[in-house]
């Protein structure tokens, strides 16, 4: 039995209540909490009203070059890499603020949050070995790419996309309406 | 003193202080949306409010233009592809500008 204070596990259960709203998995809860399954199980249902979804985190590192992908997981680590140099934030809390931020900003500009929860956390274990940074040479921005993409002459995805990108069914929609003056 | 000097004090009085109420509901994130420093927040929170009158009395504003540079001034009012995505590439390139800090 691990030696808690009571007042630590409430932080704890503070973190893993606010990581569960936001829509982590439980892989999440386990490795950033020193709660138990059972308790994080417990939290979970009582949360979210039913049981969290089993089996392993399918993600790779793949999912974060895709075009749309990409932009989103970008702005994401970019805001994270603000508050870690730029304030005191750091581990799950400096997770936890920069994925509301990255929310608020994708409810501001009328996206879809295409990176989960989840998905932000598995960027931030993967970074650094599996993926890694790179600067576009137009816009100077950063964004996230391949261990071996190369640097010079790296241009962004939104400084040239390829001829497909938002063109989805739904970005065109959205886009139409937009053009509509609103009656 | 004129028209405009009075605004441009209203507008410092503004700013300083809703910089200060979103500094004390929650530093980092409000660092991050100002574009400063933890450090400049914390001198900012700090100020009292007969400092902060003193402050906005200024006839210069306080408050400066984070998008100086002509690509990010380029993508604020481009249009061509929706703007949802050039919202997006502004708010990467702002991230990863220098932020205003205590000297």
């Amino acid at each position: 039995m691990r030696n808690k204070s009571v007042l630590d596990e409430r932080d704890e259960i503070q973190t893993a209540a606010e990581l569960i709203t936001l829509g982590a998995r439980l892989q999440v809860l386990e490795t950033e909490t020193s709660l138990s399954r059972e308790r994080l199980i417990k939290l979970y249902k009582e949360i979210k009203g039913c049981s969290p979804s089993k089996g392993m985190l399918p993600f790779s590192e793949d999912w974060y070059l895709g075009w749309e992908p990409n932009v989103h997981a970008s702005l994401f680590l970019d805001i994270h890499r603000y508050l870690q140099q730029h304030t005191g934030a750091r581990g799950v809390g400096a997770l936890i603020k920069s994925y509301k931020l990255y929310l608020e900003h994708v409810a501001a500009s009328q996206l879809d949050p295409v990176l989960t929860l989840t998905r932000a956390w598995t960027l931030l274990r993967f970074f650094g070995s599996l993926l890694k940074s790179v600067r576009c040479t137009r816009c100077s921005g950063s964004f996230i790419g391949h261990p071996l993409t190369a640097t010079r002459g790296y241009v962004c995805g939104l400084c040239k996309p390829p001829s497909r990108a938002g063109k989805s069914r739904r970005m065109l929609a959205a886009y139409s309406e937009q053009a509509v003056p609103a009656g | 003193m004129s028209d405009m000097q009075t605004e441009i004090k209203e507008l410092n009085l503004s700013y300083l202080m809703l910089a200060q109420r979103m500094i004390w509901e929650d530093k980092e994130s409000s660092a991050y949306r100002l574009g400063i420093s933890a450090q400049l927040a914390e001198v900012l929170s700090d100020l009292s409010p007969g400092q902060v009158l003193k402050l906005a009395a200024a006839n210069v504003m306080l408050c400066r233009a984070r998008f100086d540079d002509r690509l990010i001034l380029g993508l604020l009012t481009s249009h061509a592809r929706g703007n949802a995505m050039a919202q997006s590439h502004t708010a990467i390139l702002l991230a990863g500008q220098p932020v205003e800090a205590v000297a």
